[in-house]
């Protein structure tokens, strides 16, 4: 059946730098309670909102990247609502139907099918530029705390709001989506996906024949899928059986994995909407333009496009991409070496598989080894001085578990004597030669095996094993 | 008229040595000790020890010629302006008790410049009121006669100016908030160019018509104090990036001077208010300025225009004070509405929560249309047509349509209460400069004057009044009682 799913994803700026409207960290977390906080952000009477430039250029970049209509001025609204964790009870957002223009008013968000490897898109409602409210804690159980902590580290966080057009054809699809905005995000310098509770998301979806339904709370792109095909299965039973999917806001209970009907109907809230008079419009020119440009040079998107071109298969092409110290390493490394291929299978598939084995945070930029040794391993294999099976085998796991090594000494030693090695397996392994030589080619193998095993962990290139056991049993043949 | 040094006279004798900053400080806190149990002009003050040390230290100062611009000169500060060393209340009990943790730009700027704060001034609450009598901690009296209000919201600031308890004052002017005290106690209040005077720490009733204003005993004093507490700040959004220089070199030259006079606004004045203010525009004109008359576009609407701008915004910025991160009487126990409805209950006062609900309304879903917009609307409308007129003239006005009230006389009636704000809430729709000097007496009651400027004529205006002062004589007015 035909599903249509909406997203609403809030995401925060994490690495602005600053709050939205103070000089506080972007980045709360890690602060003791109430430590990341200033008049500002706290909400004290006649302190005043400055707009931040950082984020504001960034959710510039943001909508450019998303081809929105970008309006002249950015103007501010107040949004009330009563909350113990929202300071001055009213949130700073930019509701475009009170007076407020938000950085984006209808875009399109192109995302990477990972599937198909096909480019797809979606249509961009608008994003709003707002403050993320503090936070409240309880212990254990809301109903049983006998306090309400809050701690305000978060408030005044730089919030977007992207709101998709209800156009999203599966819950694959609005994984991926998700997953690429994520990566986008972060290639501009605004997001680190992985933090905790960084982004969360809003669905909405329908059936064929049914009324929308929202669920809220979803905080990963594995639970975004996994919510919504739940949804979308329940909805469909629903209709197969004859009966009506009401119009509803449902909740995702991640540890059940399932959506459960919000017990309390919203109230028809009225959030009182105004122009903040603390904040005149933003002028958005060109300066601030040209910076937001500036940062959007380098895309998923154009990356993706770059490696792949170069032959790398898109699997490939696309691990590197997704994880940004890969691909920076990727584009320096490139221009030292002629084989960007092996370049790219021994970044994306073998050194970002063996940190990954060995546990390491392939986020993390000091994880990986500098590009010059990277490089380096590249060269050793298109001279022909190692074959890239000992370099994955025997140098990538020594390099991973110690990126700053000098390449040299990870090195093995290399079998100076391939003869003499030939010579000891032919003398110990009569029956195989006997087999080989009466017609059983596959004893070759056996013997290539041998041979590289005698070599105890040096270096030895198989095919010169090979080359050399055919000489030496020719030679034998040869003699009967 | 029994009279009172003014700052530029202080700093001239400070400078001279006929007098010094320790004998000033004293002769305040005198005048302080003397009246303010009767006048209430003040909601906290600075510990008088630290005064007299700290008027000690500005002494020192003059005499190693270290003088800095407003070397010793006392102030008191409206307290709904925020202070790191003294509480700030906003004349409510929701914040009794508050202090906060940073100092708004202008007290910092003035202290920067070796001016000592003696108090925190008394006011309506939250600045919502024309007499003063809204405050949690009781209503100001007049100086000049202490059965009257001083006028509001900034009571405190002009009535312990009339009574010489400080040098000068500031208060804060959302629709007449400075130039009506003003007006009521003999002294001068300037309402500035939205922009020019960071708002960075005042407790904010209607952000979008609101400045902290300098009052002072003459035109000169204000100009004075206003040169160091306006000028770009980066805290405030809405801060304009100038820092002019708005100091005049003296009384405006008469023949020089053209005013223009909105007649029909004028005609609703009080009989007395007429009188004053009409001979003090013949002296002028016998000075050789010139008179026009004018009708302003739009000049009915301005009053419910204004109002529900200031509703609008008050009802907003008052909703952060529930009880959660400022001292409350509300009981923790119990759900989060019992509490806040509780907090605000008991922590507002009544005109303050009338304006609440007020605001809410002309904000609200299928209200906001009628009122809000349409509200933005006209003013847009005022303030093109004031912008226009004062290209060519000063618009002069009397500043208050009335003589000061007696206490308790105009409370019963919100709306007589609003009218009084008719001739000043003008510069505030408009964010225009006005400027109120004092235009005289009638049966020993002062009556103000009101010129309202173009954007960032500060300079002209001060010296405008600086020759209204030549004319009337009342410089230094001392309500000596
Ligand atoms: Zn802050």
């Amino acid at each position: 059946m035909r599903v249509r799913i909406g997203l609403e994803i809030h995401v925060q700026l994490s690495n602005a730098g600053t709050k939205l409207f103070c000089d506080c960290d972007s980045e709360y977390r890690g602060f003791p309670p109430n430590s990341n906080v200033c008049p500002v952000c706290l909400g004290l009477p006649g302190a005043l909102p400055v707009p931040g430039r950082r984020p504001v250029v960034l959710a510039l970049a943001t909508a450019l990247s998303m081809k929105c209509k970008i309006p002249e001025r950015l103007v501010f609204t107040r949004k009330h609502y009563f909350y113990p964790d929202l300071p001055k009870n009213y949130q700073i957002t930019q509701f475009e139907k009170a007076g407020g223009a938000p950085v984006c008013l209808e875009g399109e968000l192109e995302y990477l099918d990972t599937d198909s490897w096909e480019w797809r898109s979606v249509g961009i409602s608008r994003i709003n530029l707002e403050e993320d409210p503090g936070r409240t804690y309880y212990e254990g159980d809301i109903l049983r705390s006998r306090y309400a902590y809050v701690d305000y580290n978060r408030s005044g966080v730089p919030l977007l709001e992207i709101v998709t057009k209800p156009e999203i054809p599966s819950p694959r699809q609005a994984r991926m989506l998700v997953e690429y905005l994520l990566l986008l995000l972060e290639y501009i310098g605004a997001v680190n996906p992985r933090l905790e509770g960084v982004f969360r998301v809003d669905a909405n979806i329908s059936v064929e024949g049914g009324e929308r339904v929202e669920v809220k709370n979803i905080g990963s792109t594995l639970d975004l899928e996994k919510a919504l095909k739940f949804e979308a299965k329940r909805q469909t039973a629903i209709v197969e059986r004859g009966g009506r999917v009401e119009r509803e806001t449902r909740h995702w209970d991640s540890a059940r994995g399932m959506t459960k009907p919000l017990r309390l109907k919203e109230e028809e809230a009225d959030y009182l909407y105004f122009p903040d008079p603390d904040l005149p419009p933003v002028e958005v020119g060109k300066d601030l333009l040209s910076e937001a440009i500036g940062i959007l040079k380098t895309t998923p998107r154009s990356l993706f496009e770059r490696i792949s071109s170069m032959g790398i298969r898109s699997e490939i092409a696309w691990s590197i991409v997704s994880t940004p110290p890969a691909s920076k390493r990727f584009l320096e490394a490139e221009k030292m070496v002629s084989d960007k291929r092996l370049l790219g299978r021994m970044i994306g598939v073998d050194l970002k598989g063996e940190l990954k084995e060995q546990g390491r945070d392939l986020h993390k930029d000091s994880a990986w080894p500098p590009a010059e040794r990277i490089a380096e391993l590249v060269k050793l294999v298109e001279r022909g001085e190692y074959t890239y099976d000992t370099i994955k085998g025997l140098v990538l796991p020594k390099l991973a578990s110690n990126p700053l090594s000098p390449i040299q000494p990870l090195l093995p030693e290399k079998v100076d004597d391939v003869k003499a090695l030939v010579d000891e397996v032919l003398k110990r392994e009569s029956k195989a030669v006997r087999d080989y030589l009466s017609g059983r080619g596959k004893a070759l193998n056996y013997l290539v095996g041998q041979v590289v095993r005698a070599a105890k962990g040096k270096a030895i290139d198989p095919r010169k094993a090979r080359e050399e056991l055919l000489n030496k049993l020719r030679e034998l043949e040869a003699r009967g | 008229m029994m009279r009172q040094p003014t700052v530029h006279e202080l700093l001239e004798a400070f400078r001279h040595g006929d007098t010094d900053p320790v004998e000033n400080a004293h002769r305040v806190i005198e005048n302080i000790a003397r009246r303010e149990g009767k006048i209430n002009a003040y909601i906290s003050l600075e510990d008088f020890d630290s005064v007299l040390e700290k008027a000690e230290d500005s002494r020192r100062r003059w005499m190693r010629g270290a003088a800095r611009k407003l070397e010793g000169i006392i102030i008191g500060v409206k307290d709904n302006i925020s202070t790191s060393f003294l509480p700030t209340t906003a004349g409510s009990r929701i914040l009794d008790g508050y202090v906060p943790p940073f100092d708004a730009t202008v007290v910092e700027r003035l202290q920067k410049e070796g001016a000592i704060i003696i108090g925190k001034t008394n006011l309506d609450e939250f600045a919502m009121g024309s007499t003063g009598e809204f405050s949690a901690f009781g209503p100001t009296r007049n100086p000049w006669d202490e059965e009257r209000v001083p006028g509001g919201s900034s009571s405190g600031s002009g009535a312990c100016l009339a009574y010489g308890g400080c040098n000068a004052a500031l208060g804060s002017d959302t629709g007449g908030s400075v130039r009506l005290p003003a007006a009521y106690t003999a002294t001068v209040g300037l309402k500035p160019t939205y922009g020019l005077v960071s708002r960075y720490g005042l407790i904010p009733y209607g952000n979008s018509l609101e400045q902290i204003s300098p009052m002072g005993l003459s035109s000169l004093d204000v100009a004075l104090i206003l040169q160091v507490m306006s000028g770009y700040d980066p805290l405030d959004a809405t801060s304009l990036n100038v820092n002019p220089d708005v100091v005049p070199e003296g009384p405006a030259d008469p023949e020089s001077i053209r005013l223009c006079i909105p007649g029909s606004l004028v005609g609703m004045s009080d009989e007395p208010v007429k009188k004053s203010f009409y001979s003090l525009i013949d002296r002028l004109t016998g000075e050789g300025a010139s008179v026009d008359t004018v009708e302003i576009e739009g000049v009915e609407k301005a009053l419910p225009t204004y109002y529900t701008i200031a509703v609008a915004e008050a009802a907003s910025n008052l909703a952060r004070f529930e009880g959660t991160l400022y001292p409350s009487r509300g009981d923790y126990s119990g759900d989060y509405w019992r509490f806040i409805s509780k907090s605000r209950g008991e922590g507002f006062g009544i005109e303050v929560k009338r304006r609440i609900l007020m605001g809410v309304y002309v904000l609200s879903e299928g209200y906001r249309d009628e009122y809000y917009l349409a509200a933005t609307k006209v003013r847009r409308i005022v303030r093109d047509e004031l912008a226009r007129i004062t290209k060519k003239c000063f618009i002069a006005t009397p500043a208050s349509p009335v003589l000061p009230p007696k206490l308790g006389e105009a409370l019963g009636d919100p709306l007589k209460l609003y009218a009084m704000d008719a001739y000043t809430v003008l510069a505030n729709l408009s964010g225009l400069p006005a400027l109120v000097v004092p235009s005289g007496f009638s049966s020993n009651l002062p009556t103000g004057v009101q010129f309202i400027g173009g954007k960032l004529t500060e300079r002209s205006l001060l010296s405008l009044g600086m020759l209204v002062e030549e004319l009337t004589g009342i410089r230094g007015a001392y309500a000596g009682g």
